[in-house]
């Protein structure tokens, strides 16, 4: 009862997709959005006509002119500084505008250039203490809010009457500032446009990348030949634009000069990129972010003052949402990765039935003998960690290496070792095609291809995205063995899609289906992801039909049989299951059958782990990995089973202090070979009753040898 | 119910009582494998317990009472019920506990009848036997509940029911000198109380009447065990096996705790053991696998091989070490003999000797 319940709760619940999604780099700019929806949803609903066209027209306005403002302030935080003298710089651009339309009576179009050069160069003024000067940019923009401010005070004393009794009347002007098309403000329209330029700017353009650089590692950024200090200036300088713009689009909309315009809109727009996502320390932001705090800030400012709220307590409540995004922001970055890595391992409920025995006396397929006791072993102390075996016709043996290398050992006597080829990552199964070409699964890197004179070729390290995934797992990530049909179709596993190869205990810990299996066409070269949910697939070997493979799910314990052509095209049936180890490499024997690993026995406190997914959650996250309770696979064995899934003998090393683990073995002129991952050495055993002359791949491809 | 809600966080966070740290084989504990490079005296089948009578060594081997004399060992008689702690007598007797639940003093180690009987009905699990100064026998209980052999359950059970007996053969009276011990495993007195190994709270207390049990060394990485004298002053103490992360982890999992006791056979428990490597089907632990063909020794040991020499106050001058990798472990007894020390390491079933002369140079530099 409780185990069902257990087994439908990890069924249905997808553990694993909270910690894929934070390590998403979107969940950043998600968590803004959702917070702006929740605001959005409940003013909504506590105040009247909130989302009526009139009250959005209006919020976007403002909107439009604030995130002018936002955007140059971010551009100016991801590099890694702040500019406090955002609202001075507004006020005085606003006067600007002003002044040289209502006072000097300039063109417009001149108008709108001169007040952007002024904002470039009130920026300009930042810039160049900040960037060539190397002041610090908090204090520096203090000190220019205070002296722009001066400046505006002073300038609106001599000049507030003209231009508050000048009232223009140009259409031009006022277009920019209360015109619409199609109901959109002209200030939302322009704001799109610039937020989207902005967006392929800081993702896809140069200087963009160059600022998130900067603003990431200052110094690594200049070792890296980046010119940092024109490129903080030049941020300046474009906070200021941006904040000219916004001025314009006010100063058009009201044409005041107040003598509070502009005051506390540094808190406004600072607390608009915090609340956004925009990380104070630099070197993370986008305008999507910049765009979300903006409208979050405006919600709540104009709902307050909607409730009445008075203007202290607005106030009051921005200052206390900057002081809450900001800690939330420093705890966030500081601890992201850790709360990742614990909540990224999502261990499942796997049941498996007591395994049938094994024990010397009980007697079945699985009894355990000391056959394998005394293999000949072959590069002992040379060779580290051989996961595959494989001979050619000329009896020459290839093993990988976890060096990244295809090793060779010379006939007769296996006491030349040479490296047939170097590819760098850990090559897995191995088999041959009809050209002699050597096929080889690197974990890591994918299915490679090595020719008779050891050239190395790249078969394919990509399949198709899967559309339900949320980690793109279109990356090879632990290519695994392999089999070739005869039409050229290769079928290799994939171990997992969610671990490193090095972390495959963590995916045994899971016992989730990550694994899948991948069909790559020699002839075309096309990859396609063939099945998906498999519980740590491993060997496969093509079965006698032609039209079907069998494949090992390790930490399924199971055989299992799928058709790729045929009558039964798509299925999958079950071989064999509830095996007392964990299968690895399949491969064919000389009498039809097939050759078996397992690479290691079940124990039953990890089959009873594997049914309390919760213990594992635990564990993993309080046991240091060494000292995880792991499958055991210092003991293994060989079995031959057949079509049927019919055991029909077994291989034992009882004390494996010989051969301590077997993840392959092939066959090979009256000899078995086994290969073990974690081991310094290739074992040779001398087959009873074997075919003398069996080679598998020419035997599969129909050659004499 | 602050208690209840600090208990609540440490379990979620991994805090307080909830953190599985073991303290690390440090100072005099440092690891050596000077346990493998031993002389074997005696393979036997189980061997449980020593004593010492001037140039005899008296050896509890399951129901077997042994005489080891001149290089030669030969059984002196067999009890109906395992032996399951010795000590030797003055004047040459010796007293045996049997099957945990009985202790017989005999004039002889050979007289047919004993002098002496206890046979109280809370005796379950008498697993040490040690003289006191007054001539009485100080006898520790491991648990009220677990047999003697089944302290895995009684560690998986979280049991303290240990108690230390005081036996007076005079008055044939037992008086009860302390309860609720974590596993007590191993006594000697100390001053007017008496030293005590408490397995589970991985710990030497020292039992005094009318005071609690007090701390006299306590964190150690390993559960210890019986305790002897040593010439010199000071102390022999073994650790029968040593703790682990995982098992300290698993101590802490209830549901999991009782579904193995429930579902799995005990040698396949995830529990430390005086044995290891003998199936597969035992726990494995990341660091276990074979790498290239090496069984590293630093590894979280299943069992373990340790006696430590306490000075005087009980604390640790130097230490004998059998690691992952070596067999010799699970040693449960240690007593000085002339100018060597026997040892029991009861995972392989083997009574050991150590030359004494140089031992602390050669492991104290």
């Amino acid at each position: 009862m409780r185990d069902t319940l257990t087994s439908l709760r990890y069924r249905y619940w997808p553990d694993h997709l909270l910690g894929e999604i934070l390590s998403k780099r979107w969940t950043e700019t998600a968590i803004p959005v959702i917070l702006l929806l929740i605001i959005g949803l409940a003013l909504s609903r506590s105040i009247d006509n909130f989302l009526s066209p009139a009250s959005l027209a209006d919020t976007a306005r403002q909107a439009g002119e604030i995130g002018f403002i936002a955007l140059g302030l971010a551009l100016v935080v991801i590099v890694g500084g702040i500019d406090l003298s955002v609202g001075s710089i507004f006020a005085l651009t606003d006067f600007c505008a002003l002044y040289l339309l209502d006072v000097l009576g300039w063109p417009v179009p001149a108008v709108v250039v001169a007040t952007l050069l002024c904002g470039a160069l009130l920026g300009a003024v930042n810039g160049v203490l900040i960037g060539y000067l190397r002041l610090r940019a908090f204090i520096t923009t203090l000190i220019t809010l205070i002296i722009y401010r001066s400046t505006y005070d002073l300038l609106i004393q001599r000049y507030s009457n003209a231009i508050a009794s000048a009232f223009p009347d140009i259409p031009s002007w006022d277009f920019i500032g209360g015109g619409s098309v199609f109901g959109i403000p002209t200030v939302a329209l322009v704001y799109v446009v610039i937020a989207i330029f902005g967006h392929i700017f800081l993702t896809r353009l140069r200087p963009g990348w160059h600022i998130t650089a900067i603003g990431g590692s200052r110094r690594s950024a200049y070792n890296s030949g980046i010119p940092v200090r024109r490129t903080i200036a030049l941020c300046y300088v474009a906070s200021g634009v941006l904040t000219s713009i916004a001025a314009l689009f006010f100063a058009s909309r009201l044409g005041t000069v107040g003598g509070d315009i502009g005051v506390g809109l540094e808190v406004i727009v600072l607390t608009a990129t915090v609340l956004g996502g925009i990380t104070l320390g630099g070197g993370k932001g986008s305008v999507a972010k910049s765009a979300v705090g903006v409208l979050i800030v405006l919600l709540i400012t104009n709902g307050l003052t909607t409730m009445n709220a008075r203007g202290g307590v607005n106030r009051m409540a921005l200052a206390g949402i900057l002081l809450v995004a900001a800690m939330v922001d420093i705890r966030w970055q500081k601890n992201r990765t850790r709360i990742i890595s614990k909540v990224y391992v999502a261990p499942t409920y796997h049941a498996l039935p007591p395994p049938p025995p094994t024990e010397i006396g009980q007697g079945g397929p699985f009894e355990q003998n000391d056959k394998l006791r005394n293999v000949e072993l072959v590069g002992l102390g040379r060779i580290e960690a051989p996961e595959d075996v494989i001979l050619d016709r000329h009896d020459n043996l290839y093993a990988g290496s976890r060096h990244g290398d295809i090793m060779r050992f010379l006939a007769p006597d296996y006491q030349t070792m040479e490296v047939f080829a170097h590819i760098g990552g850990q090559p897995l199964g191995m088999a041959f095609d009809r050209q002699d070409n050597l096929y080889v699964c690197i974990g890591g890197m994918g299915l490679y291809r090595i020719t008779p004179d050891g050239t190395v070729e790249k078969a394919t390290d990509e399949t198709n995205r899967s559309m339900r995934s949320v980690n793109d797992d279109s990356r090879l990530r632990l290519a695994d063995d392999l089999d070739i049909t005869d039409d050229g179709l290769i079928f290799f596993s994939e171990a997992t899609v969610r671990y490193e190869m090095d972390e495959w205990p963590i995916d045994g810990l899971e016992a989730r289906g990550n694994g899948r299996i991948i069909s790559y066409d020699t002839k075309t070269g096309a990859t396609r992801t063939e099945l998906r949910g498999l519980k740590f697939p491993n060997g496969i070997a093509v079965a006698s039909d032609g039209q079907s493979i069998l494949f090992a799910e390790t930490f399924g314990c199971s055989i299992k049989r799928y058709w790729f052509a045929g009558a039964k095209k798509g299925k999958v049936e079950v071989v064999m299951d509830n095996l007392p180890g964990y299968p690895d490499n399949i491969n064919l024997a000389s009498d039809g059958n097939y050759w078996l690993a397992l690479v290691g026995m079940r124990s039953p406190s990890l089959d009873l782990a594997w049914k309390m997914p919760g213990f594992r959650r635990r564990m993993a996250k309080r046991v240091p990995v060494d000292e995880w309770l792991f499958p055991n696979i210092n003991t293994g064995c060989v079995v031959k089973f057949n079509e049927q899934g019919k055991i029909l003998e077994s291989f034992w090393d009882l004390h494996g202090e010989n051969h301590p683990m077997i993840t392959s073995m092939r066959e090979h002129r009256g000899y078995l070979y086994l290969g073990g991952i974690l081991n310094n050495r290739i074992g040779r055993y001398k087959l009873d009753n074997a075919d003398p002359n069996f080679v598998q791949y020419d035997k599969r491809w129909g050659k004499p040898s | 119910m602050i208690a209840a809600v600090r208990e609540f966080a440490n379990r979620f966070l991994g805090r307080g009582d909830a953190t599985i740290t073991v303290p690390s084989f440090d100072g005099a504990l440092k690891p050596n494998q000077k346990l493998e490079s031993v002389e074997t005296l005696l393979t036997c089948e189980a061997p449980e317990d020593l004593a010492v009578d001037g140039p005899n060594l008296f050896i509890a081997d399951g129901r077997r009472l042994l005489c080891f004399n001149a290089g030669s060992a030969s059984q002196v008689r067999s009890f109906e019920q395992p032996v399951s702690a010795l000590c030797a007598l003055p004047g040459g007797g010796i007293a045996v506990a049997l099957g945990g639940r009985e202790v017989r003093l005999y004039a002889n180690p050979s007289a047919e009848q004993p002098r002496v009987t206890f046979a109280e009905a809370a005796f379950n699990a008498i697993n040490a036997l040690t003289l006191a100064d007054d001539n009485t026998l100080i006898a520790t209980d491991g648990s009220a509940t677990c047999g003697v052999d089944d302290w895995a359950r009684d560690l998986m059970e979280l049991n303290r029911t240990g108690r230390v007996f005081r036996l007076d053969p005079g008055s044939k009276t037992v008086t009860a000198l302390a309860q609720g011990l974590g596993h007590a495993f191993g006594a000697c007195a100390y001053g007017n109380g008496v030293l005590v190994s408490e397995s589970w709270r991985h710990r030497l207390a020292l039992v005094t009447p009318g005071a609690s049990p007090r701390s006299v060394l306590g964190h150690l990485p390993v559960y210890p065990s019986r305790l002897a004298k040593a010439s010199g002053g000071g102390y022999w103490l073994t650790a029968f096996t040593a703790r682990t992360q995982l098992i300290e982890f698993v101590l802490r999992e209830p549901a999991y705790r009782r579904r193995m006791m429930a579902e799995i056979a005990p040698e396949y428990w995830v529990a430390p053991r005086l044995r290891s490597g003998i199936s597969f089907k035992e726990p494995m632990q990341g660091a276990h696998i074979k790498t290239m063909g090496v069984i590293k020794p630093w590894a979280p040991p299943r069992s373990y091989g340790l006696v430590i020499r306490l000075n005087a106050d009980g604390q640790p001058l130097y230490s004998l070490h059998s690691r992952v990798d070596g067999v010799n472990h699970g040693v449960v007894a240690a007593v000085e003999m002339g100018d060597d020390l026997v040892l029991i390491a009861k995972g392989p079933g083997r009574v050991l000797r150590v030359p004494l002369a140089g031992l602390a140079e050669e492991l104290c530099s």
